[in-house]
């Protein structure tokens, strides 16, 4: 008996071809929703119903709650997966789903606005005696209140928006007089991303590990921990390689930090799948960051090392189901790398870059994953995240999952969109990622050497010149040399994208 | 910028760029590739696609990207560090600066937000604002020019 009659995914990419996988498993037929951008998209295709609503902007579509509760009731779906970002910890939308008779498959409306105000969570953990990072959460926001709260708390201080996540909107401040400037852009992104400028203050940590804790509660109220994640290597706040375990902790660490991100959960009288993160300081003590109340992007690695599948887990919690398994019937095993394939460009800053995917291979084999929202022809643009892809491996120790994630990288194709896999293929080759030296600021720490400026060998440009060759249209069309002459030009061809 | 010149040579192909000459042969191996062997006997796989100008390769692990020149063709608007093009498409969220003002390098310009980030563009030298052609709300691409310094 299938646990729901039909689910609706509420997103897009990899997160939604992922979740419609699961629901394929378990025998239950999926809808997928699609703005007129993603037309052609892979999640679209893999479902077994999709409906179109509404035109590319994601506040017209990914992001209409009516539009979105309106196709779950029209295709007679009895529950939603909102995936990760978009509507996913958004109070309003868990509410409106359930309003209309559909099970949502997360926590309710009120443990999400509860948890994704930061000022709030920061206060509730710090009742539950869970640790805090030195910091101001108060309701009063006038620019020179929170300019002295930053002059109390001591500088660096990180601005973080109080409804925020993603990285987007934060800002770290040295100097007194960086604050105001950097107080006003940090609101803007804000008001853009989240529709509130509200902001947190925190002291900075310098050199930290960013750690968290996978939890799942279930409507009984028992709650568990599977196991914590390494997600350090981040640029501009936002995480590029994720790891289980982590290579910061013994097993004393690792019972004390699970063991909080279950008080934490409690606290937070949590239902479903959740994160709970925190940042590992270098001597050791760890203090609460937020809690991430829906699924994760990188909770394939979790499932690596537990063989668990946390999308079946999360739709046994919402059918109302108790948690299958005690706390000590969890077992780990091995090492488990994610690599986050970004549609944008290293050489340029790391811009965003989108285009359209010409080109495609993806790397498969023992112990390999690869979580995708790509296909051939697939148009990446500017309306949404710049994830494309998730390359996850698992080897029984870390060196071999490091081993197996370069091989898998070398395999990966994308062409038509610059991607950041020469930054991703320089991080698991450099020596400090070996030995497991990572902090929040490894990719600025490593920048040059974690940007490589390739030339390609002369070969590769002899090779191009002859496959363009050997499929050129026959003579007679486009030719242009004089009959009889065996030489062919080509033209002239420039490394790199030209001006226009 | 390379020219090369093929032409076949045996049951392979003979590939001249400047001064170098390659032996090659190439086997189709799926819809855009190919097995390349080279003389030693060494066979790699060329990945490669194909849009308007653009040539996209993938080799040995690493992609490139070249972009045809046809001959006599000259490359209009270049970065000559008087004008700050949009380096990417997105919508311009904030104009910092104004036509006659004075700027250093660094300097932030223009905020142009793209896959909800804030990208700051920054003045890539001293000098004055000469225009500026970018509105805040404004969707821009990329190669078009935002702002302009005095030469």
């Amino acid at each position: 008996m299938p646990l729901f009659r039909k689910l609706l995914v509420a997103n897009r990419g990899e997160i939604a071809v992922r979740i419609v996988r699961t629901c394929r498993v378990l025998g239950i037929p999926t809808v997928a929703v699609y703005s007129e951008a993603d037309r052609h998209a892979r999640h679209v295709r893999e479902a077994d119903e999709a409906v179109l609503i509404g035109p590319a902007e994601a506040a017209q579509s990914y992001l209409k709650v009516p539009a979105i509760v309106e196709a779950a009731r029209r295709s007679g779906a009895d529950a939603v997966h909102p995936g990760y970002g978009f509507l996913s910890q958004n109070g309003d939308f868990a509410d409106a789903v359930r309003e209309a008779g559909i099970t949502f498959v997360g926590p309710p409306g009120d443990v999400h606005r509860r948890m994704g105000d930061k000022k709030a969570a920061r206060r509730l953990m710090s009742a539950a005696g869970v640790p805090v990072l030195p910091g101001y959460d108060g309701d009063d926001q006038a620019d020179l209140t929170l300019a002295a709260a930053a002059v109390r708390v001591g500088w660096p201080v990180m601005l973080k928006p109080a409804r925020g996540g993603g990285g987007k909107g934060m800002r770290v401040v040295s100097r007194e007089e960086d604050f105001l400037p950097a107080l006003e852009s940090a609101r803007r992104e804000a008001r853009a991303a989240f529709g509130d400028d509200s902001m947190v203050l925190e002291r900075y940590l310098e050199r930290p590990r960013h750690v968290e804790v996978q939890v799942i509660a279930d409507s009984e109220g028992q709650v568990l921990h599977l196991g914590e994640r390494e997600c350090s290597v981040q640029r501009r706040h936002q995480k590029v390689v994720e790891e289980t375990p982590s290579p910061a902790l013994d097993d004393t660490g690792r019972r004390s930090l699970c063991e909080a991100g279950k008080d934490a959960a409690e606290a937070a009288a949590y239902r479903n799948a959740g994160t709970v993160e925190f940042l590992l300081a270098p001597d050791g003590r760890f203090y609460f960051l937020e809690m991430n109340t829906r699924l994760q992007v990188e909770h394939p690695v979790t499932e690596a090392v537990t063989g668990l599948d946390l999308v079946r887990l999360q739709l046994e919690v919402a059918a109302g189901r108790p948690l299958p398994f005690a706390q000590d019937d969890l077992v780990r095993s091995g090492h488990a790398l994610e690599c986050r394939l970004y549609a944008e460009d290293p050489e340029n800053d790391d811009l965003p870059s989108p285009g359209r995917v010409l080109h495609l291979q993806e790397p498969e084999g023992p112990g390999v994953r690869v979580d995708s929202g790509l296909a051939e022809g697939s148009e990446v643009s500017v309306h949404y995240d710049p994830l494309l892809a998730k390359v996850v491996t698992w080897g029984r120790d870390r060196p071999f999952a490091i081993e197996r994630m370069r091989d898998a990288l070398r395999q990966t194709v994308v062409l038509g969109v610059v991607t950041n896999l020469a930054r991703l293929r320089a991080i698991v080759e450099h020596p400090a990622f070996l030995a497991g030296e990572l902090h929040t600021g490894f990719i600025e720490e490593h920048l040059r050497e974690l940007t490589p400026r390739p030339c390609p060998p002369l070969v590769a440009i002899a090779a191009t010149a002859a496959a363009l060759q050997t499929t050129r249209p026959a003579a007679g069309g486009a030719s242009e040399e004089p009959a009889g002459d065996p030489w062919s030009a080509l033209g002239g061809w420039r490394l790199g994208e030209a001006p226009r | 910028m390379f020219e090369p010149r093929v032409r076949q040579a045996g049951d392979g192909l003979e590939v001249t760029i400047g001064d170098r000459v390659l032996r090659l042969r190439l086997e189709p191996a799926g819809d855009g590739v190919f097995l390349v062997r080279e003389a030693s006997g060494s066979a790699r796989r060329l990945h490669l696609a194909r849009e308007r100008d653009r040539l996209h390769l993938f080799w040995d692990g690493v992609v490139y990207t070249l972009t045809e020149e046809q001959e006599g063709a000259r490359p209009t608007t270049r970065q000559d560090g008087g004008a700050l093009e949009a380096p990417m498409p997105g919508r311009v969220a904030a104009v910092k600066v104004a036509p006659g003002q004075q700027v250093s390098r660094g300097d932030e310009l223009l905020v142009v937000e793209a896959m909800k980030m804030e990208n700051a563009l920054r003045s890539p030298r001293d000098g004055r604002v000469r225009a500026v052609h970018a509105a805040v709300g404004e969707m821009v691409g990329p190669g078009r020019v935002l702002v302009e310094l005095e030469p």
